[in-house]
């Protein structure tokens, strides 16, 4: 029978161990401050250069800012297989009694309090230096927003791990570039309609879409799609119950063909 | 009663999507070993030892074959088997910035260690392996030795009733393999644990394990206590002879003599019966006026067998 405790346990394990990695490496830093605020700078220099409206450089801005949370959250979940394949230590998760879903919560917990923080400071740098409030919608749609922003995350990471699993290092750059493609798809610095029919329709397949739609709407800009946190939030639980079922199956795989030991080795 | 029981396992690596390469590992071998035994696993590399362990362990799948596990079918439910094994190798490894404590302190979480219980046990555990005094230092700037005293500290946090044990003394210091065979023995003895290990070193199985497999090519060729294996494959006695010069007669030439071999100034020459060949041994040297100067006759070890059985 299933042990609520137990569960809770398993999972903090991973967070606080992505916790402890995070706090002795620099480079963490690196996710956390150095992109983040270099990208607020960046879109509010050219807001200026090119005299753009407050809610159009707002528009960008929050894509911007979305970008940011997203990418830091996703790769604490890809963390928690990639510090693994790194160490060659994979093999001790798999071979104790827990589930994919203590792997994939607890890291994402970490990333959700790094991606609130990086909200946090990129939100605060915006009003400070450029006098743009990307939390003028109110507090509510500004939750939804981060909701969406971390239900993406934990999408897009438990995929990366998935990958991780099916072709071992080579798959290690995913980690980093698969969100940028996501990102790019899902129209973070423009509407959907401006984006080639090919790509809008697989934009349109992308949670995140539908959660900057609806957050953009706050600021006068126009809403393509009739329910779109209704279609957010439908399209986020499919997909993060197709992740946890492709990264069980990836595990699976590995312990077929033996990837599991060579990572391990 | 069986901790292990496993039949016709068989195992073949696959690679390569163009140019198929299948390496067999595992040939249809079926093992049994009884809870509270420690039981040897050997074999020259590449004969299927760790493959064996790690499907045993659920970190592999078998192609075919049936695996129970302490009364457990580990390829329906591996996760009830894997609250009450647990598994060590020498080559581990874990989070390099992580310290001892941290190590524990999550795969003691993974095992629904928490609160005061998983201090405990992380405590209890790092006095076992005598980590205290480095209990601040990241795993990557620990030695050899520790990162395999935390390896097997580790493989104990569930207090298991199987435990594996791959290659646990590889590349460790003399006096430190002692002690880790000693304290691998009081598992046995005082938790009633068993313990399955693959190993190199003839004398750390002889010692050890009261049951010995040898594996080779994916197959058991042979399996017993370390004495019936001895008889089983038949070398015979080993008479050991040490020269003032080296012997003017080739003394394999003699009758009954199967090997001569140098080791350590030592002549050894393997008879088929010993109390038969050794007076015909002695005259001929003598009449060659050969002076002995230490004369043994013994078993062969452990090590003899295995060189006969991978050859």
């Amino acid at each position: 029978m299933m042990s609520w405790r137990r569960e809770a346990v398993a999972a903090w394990a991973f967070a606080l161990r992505n916790l402890q990695m995070a706090s002795r490496n620099v480079f963490l830093l690196f996710e956390l401050l150095f992109w983040p605020v270099l990208g607020v700078v960046q879109i509010g220099l050219m807001g200026r250069f090119l005299t753009l409206k407050p809610e159009d450089a707002l528009f960008i801005l929050i894509g911007q800012m979305a970008f940011s949370i997203v990418s830091t959250c996703q790769l604490d979940v890809a963390y928690s297989v990639l510090y693994d394949y790194w160490s060659k230590s994979l093999k001790h998760h798999f071979l104790a009694p827990i589930g994919i879903r203590h792997l994939t919560v607890g890291s994402w917990v970490v990333g959700i309090l790094r991606g609130l923080l990086v909200f946090v400071m990129t939100a605060a740098l915006a009003w400070w230096a450029f006098r743009l409030n990307p939390l003028a919608a109110g507090i509510g749609p500004v939750l939804l927003l981060l909701t969406g922003c971390f239900l993406t995350a934990w999408i897009v990471g438990i995929f990366v791990c998935s990958l991780l699993m099916l072709f071992g290092g080579r798959a290690e750059t995913s980690a980093w570039a698969s969100i940028n493609l996501v990102l790019a798809l899902a129209g973070i610095y423009y509407p959907l309609s401006t984006l080639p029919g090919w790509a809008a329709a697989m934009g349109a397949a992308i949670p995140i879409t539908y959660f900057l739609e609806a957050y953009r709407s706050h600021f006068g800009f126009a809403v393509e799609s009739a329910a779109p946190l209704t279609t957010g939030f439908a399209l986020a639980i499919a997909y993060i119950g197709l992740a946890h079922l492709t990264l069980h199956a990836s595990v699976n795989r590995a312990r077929r063909t033996g990837l599991l030991l060579k990572m391990s080795e | 009663m069986l901790a292990i029981d496993a039949r016709n396992v068989a195992k073949t690596f696959r690679a390569g999507v163009i140019r198929r390469r299948e390496t067999p590992a595992l040939r249809g071998v079926s093992l049994a070993v009884e809870r509270g035994r420690i039981f040897g696993l050997l074999g020259p590399n590449g004969a299927g030892k760790t493959t064996l362990l790690s499907i045993l362990a659920t970190l592999l799948t078998p192609d075919r074959g049936d695996v129970y596990v302490l009364g457990v079918d580990v390829l329906r439910a591996p996760h009830l088997a894997r609250r009450r094994l647990n598994m060590a190798s020498g080559n581990a490894s874990f989070l390099w910035n992580l310290r001892a404590p941290e190590i524990l302190g999550f795969y003691g979480r993974l095992y629904g260690l928490s609160g005061a219980a998983l201090s405990r046990r992380v405590e209890e555990l790092i006095a076992v392996a005598e980590l205290a005094p480095h209990r601040r230092v990241p795993y990557n700037e620990l030695s050899t030795g520790l990162k395999q005293r935390l390896a097997l500290a580790k493989s104990l946090l569930n207090d298991p009733e199987l435990l594996f044990l791959d290659e646990p003394t590889l590349g460790l210091d003399p006096d430190v393999s002692v002690r880790l065979r000693r304290y691998i023995a009081s598992l046995r003895r005082e938790r009633g644990m068993t313990i399955v290990l693959t190993t190199h070193y003839m004398r750390e199985a002889e010692e050890l394990c009261d049951e010995i497999a040898f594996i080779k090519g994916g197959q058991i060729l042979a399996r017993g206590t370390a004495d019936e294996l001895k008889r089983q494959i038949l070398l015979g006695d080993v008479v050991a002879l040490r020269f003032d010069r080296p012997a003017p007669v080739r003394l394999d030439r003699l009758p009954g003599v199967v090997r001569v071999s140098e080791r350590d100034g030592w002549v050894e020459c393997t008879v088929d019966v010993a109390a038969k060949r050794l007076p015909e041994l002695l005259r001929v040297l003598n009449a060659e006026g050969v002076v002995i100067r230490d004369l043994q006759v013994r078993e062969p070890d452990l090590e003899e067998v295995f060189v006969e059985l991978a050859r």
